[in-house]
């Protein structure tokens, strides 16, 4: 039965469906509190986000006189937030439509989403992390969230958790030991996951972090920062200065559900653009759909990018929490499901 | 046997993990979307009812263990084991109730069920999506919030509860969902 049936079955069903309207006219009300200019970006473009393991949807621009271009769905209006900062607006946000291919039907995943980003200058991922604490305790509209009958407290600060200090706790490897391939390899084992020759760091380090870490931060009875990234896990964040192994990149966990990626925006164009080059390449090498580096991006940043912090969260999984149900199918009026025969 | 990508393991699939037969129990796909996705999967050894937690990257391979599932009659549940029987044979098989504690409660002679062997040896019983069973006893409809509490609680002839609508009357045909339990309609 497709969701707009079972709610002209079971009426009551709408209210749950209606915390959408409500938490986005939220967040709306939350960012013009603060002098926040909302923008709206293009989610068709000529390049693509580089991340090498999502997967873009393709189509083609065309034109009247019989021209044509490949053109590709955003997977996030990132690089386009981040010219309108050079352009010089000092505080955005954006809520939109973002679209990531090849994902599983799950309950934590639709491959047509709704993202929420904003970006401040003059700031780094700590203003950031405030932020995700006042947004939240704003739109719950106190300091207990309940959901899925357990409660969580959101009294200020949330606890922030380094990775490195995460993988020391729940996997027992020091900071060096976690950095070395053989390491996560022989962790991954000794868990009994199936572990290849052709696994690289950052796919044992997925795994752990799914099968370990996730779990371990599901444990907690309040919200989570998991902060401070190896540099591989973070390429448009700025390096730690006293540790340049790792990036000023944190994501946001409720439950053990993550809600939100930021950074201390990386500002300088020559090592912005050489790790864009390593990852288009890296998705050359994993068979992803190829498009070229968005030298407009770069060309920003060479102009002048201010120090700026930034964010993406999940719109439909904070609508989860906040409606009180397992999945983000069930917030959305349409899943991928209902869409496609699938 | 047959191998399939992870990213295609579902719930109630049997896996043959460390030599032995799983059945799933929950499958969920994550994409951390730095590193390759995963699917997360929680399963129960049907042997010994321990369960496993594993992760598997969604394009590895694993072995699926291709069962056989004859439809056969339920008989009676003695309290350890449940006993079912062939209809054209009249060969009876009796299955631990361990491997279907969550499942006797739907358990009707009318209800089509298939028991699922792998190499001889019995792996759990599978229902239809929907059974129909009947109402042993609901309590008169009572006067009340009916907007917040619409349900109530009813007694089934198998001996489970079930939440149902307030219309709901002792000797009622109720259609109840197997996989949680829940009320679905009358039947």
């Amino acid at each position: 039965m497709k969701t707009w049936q079972k709610i002209q079955h079971h009426q009551s069903l709408i209210d749950r469906y209606l915390v959408r309207e409500r938490v986005i006219d939220d967040i709306r009300a939350f960012f013009k509190q603060q002098d926040f200019h909302e923008v709206e970006t293009p989610l068709l473009v000529e390049h693509p986000g580089t991340e090498p393991y999502l997967e873009v949807f393709e189509t083609q621009l065309q034109l009247a006189d019989g021209r044509s271009k490949k053109g590709f769905l955003t997977t996030s209006p990132e690089y386009s937030m981040k010219k309108l900062l050079v352009a010089g607006l000092p505080k955005i946000f954006q809520i939109c439509k973002s679209f990531r291919n090849n994902e599983g039907l799950g309950g934590m995943h639709n491959h047509e989403f709704t993202i929420l980003e904003w970006y401040r200058t003059e700031a780094d991922y700590q203003e950031v992390m405030k932020d995700c604490e006042q947004l939240l305790i704003h739109l719950v509209g106190g300091s207990t969230l309940t959901y899925q009958d357990r409660e969580y407290d959101l009294t200020i600060p949330w606890p922030r958790i380094s990775v490195a200090e995460a993988f020391e706790r729940w996997c027992g490897l020091s900071t060096d030991e976690f950095l070395e391939v053989k390491n996560l390899k022989h962790k991954a084992e000794e868990l009994g996951l199936s572990v290849s020759a052709e696994d690289t760091w950052d796919n044992l380090y997925s795994l752990l972090m799914v099968h370990v870490i996730e779990p371990e931060l599901a444990k907690f009875n309040q919200p989570i920062f998991l902060y401070d990234y190896p540099l591989s896990q973070a390429a448009l964040s700025k390096r730690k200065v006293d540790d340049p192994r790792f990036a000023e990149r944190f994501e946001w966990y409720v439950g053990g559900i993550e809600l939100g990626n930021a950074f201390s925006e990386l500002t300088d164009a020559q090592e912005q653009k050489q790790r864009l080059v390593e990852e288009l390449q890296l998705r050359k090498e994993l068979g992803k759909k190829e498009y070229t580096l968005d030298e407009d991006f770069i060309t920003a940043l060479e102009t002048g990018m201010p120090e700026a912090g930034g964010i993406a969260v999940g719109v439909d999984r904070l609508i989860m929490l906040l409606a009180d149900v397992p999945s983000v199918k069930e917030t959305l009026l349409f899943p991928t499901e209902d869409v496609f025969e699938v | 046997m047959s191998s399939i990508k992870a990213g295609s393991i579902s719930k109630g699939m049997y896996l043959l993990f460390r030599n032995e037969p799983w059945q799933v129990t929950r499958s969920d796909f994550f994409h951390p979307g730095k590193g390759s996705a995963v699917q997360r999967v929680k399963m129960k050894n049907v042997k010994t009812g321990n369960t496993q937690d594993i992760t598997y990257k969604t394009s590895e391979s694993v072995e699926m263990i291709e069962v056989n599932s004859s439809e056969m009659q339920f008989l009676y549940n003695d309290g350890s084991e449940v006993v079912f029987m062939d209809p054209r044979s009249y060969d009876q098989v009796a299955v631990p109730l361990s491997l279907i504690e969550d499942k006797v409660g739907f358990l009707t002679p009318e209800v089509s069920c298939y028991v699922i062997t792998y190499e001889d040896e019995v792996l759990g019983v599978s229902l239809p999506a929907k059974v129909k069973l009947k109402v042993e006893y609901a309590e008169d409809a009572v006067a009340g919030n009916r907007v917040n509490a619409p349900k109530k609680p009813v007694k089934m002839e198998t001996g489970i509860e079930v939440m149902a609508p307030l219309f709901v009357k002792t000797g009622d045909v109720l259609i109840i969902d197997t996989d949680n339990g829940q009320y679905v309609s009358r039947g």
